[in-house]
């Protein structure tokens, strides 16, 4: 999986590319840790070109949406495609994690 | 559909779950499974695989995961076999879903996503191995 880390309007946005299973999911789990022991308050992760998620996957999103919120920060899901939406929908998880349609409505959330 | 099935082997290495992903990909191009059913053996079997590699062993050494695919009338069945401790997961408990980010419970997840995916999971233990053989209706689809 590749994922590019960028920053914009003091947001920092994760693009994820391939696939978050229990084999990718450290490498994610390292990078979005950084970000927050950096100070980053505000987070966007956009699974546009996610083909794949399990709930080794899930459990990573879910702990970097509980170590935001300790921090009164935000943090936006974006972009998903059908499949990797109907995990979360199966896991429960898209009834409190905050999951947006695009891009767009994910920075006009901040 | 006619029956044919389609064995093939991992090694004890969360690595291998690329393997997993290309002979499903493979085997559902060949018997013209849809890009979603694929999508959902996929995951089934990741979490099945995940698992047996997180707590199936209790020493270093390599073990093999064998997976056999057989295609019936009506059902694609899934059958994985691996010489780990003994494991049922259709007795275990599922998670409790549907919560708050504060109190959200973890433990269970994997099992509970091959439950919704799956239409039937049957587990035996043969002599040092768990044999668990799961059902995936092919026409139907299962939400």
């Amino acid at each position: 999986m590749e994922i590019n880390e960028e920053i914009q309007n003091g947001i920092n946005i994760f693009k994820l590319n391939g696939r978050l299973d229990s084999n990718t999911s450290q490498g994610f789990e390292k990078q979005v840790f950084q970000a927050i022991s950096d100070g980053s308050k505000s987070m966007i992760i956009d699974f546009k070109d996610l083909d794949y998620i399990s709930s080794a996957g899930l459990r990573v999103i879910l702990k970097a949406t509980k170590a935001i919120k300790r921090e009164d920060g935000k943090i936006m899901l974006c972009s998903m495609q059908d499949y990797v939406k109907e995990v979360f929908e199966i896991a429960g998880f898209d009834s409190f994690l905050p999951i947006v349609a695009t891009m767009d409505d994910a920075l006009n959330a901040f | 559909m006619a029956k044919k099935e389609y064995s093939f082997e991992l090694k004890s290495s969360l690595s291998e779950l690329d393997t997993l992903c290309q002979n499903l990909e493979k085997y559902g191009k060949k018997i013209g499974l849809s890009k979603k059913f694929v999508f959902e053996i996929n995951l089934a079997l990741d979490e099945l695989f995940t698992n047996i590699i997180s707590y199936g062993y209790e020493d270093n050494s390599e073990h093999i995961i064998k997976i056999t695919l057989t295609p019936n009338i009506d059902e694609l069945c899934l059958c994985i076999e691996d010489d780990g401790v003994a494991f049922d997961p259709s007795e275990f408990e599922s998670a409790d879903i549907a919560c708050s980010v504060e109190n959200c419970r973890i433990g269970g997840l994997g099992i509970h996503i091959i439950k919704k995916l799956m239409d039937e999971i049957c587990y035996q233990r043969c002599g040092s191995k768990n044999v668990l053989t799961l059902k995936k209706k092919l026409a139907t689809k299962k939400s």
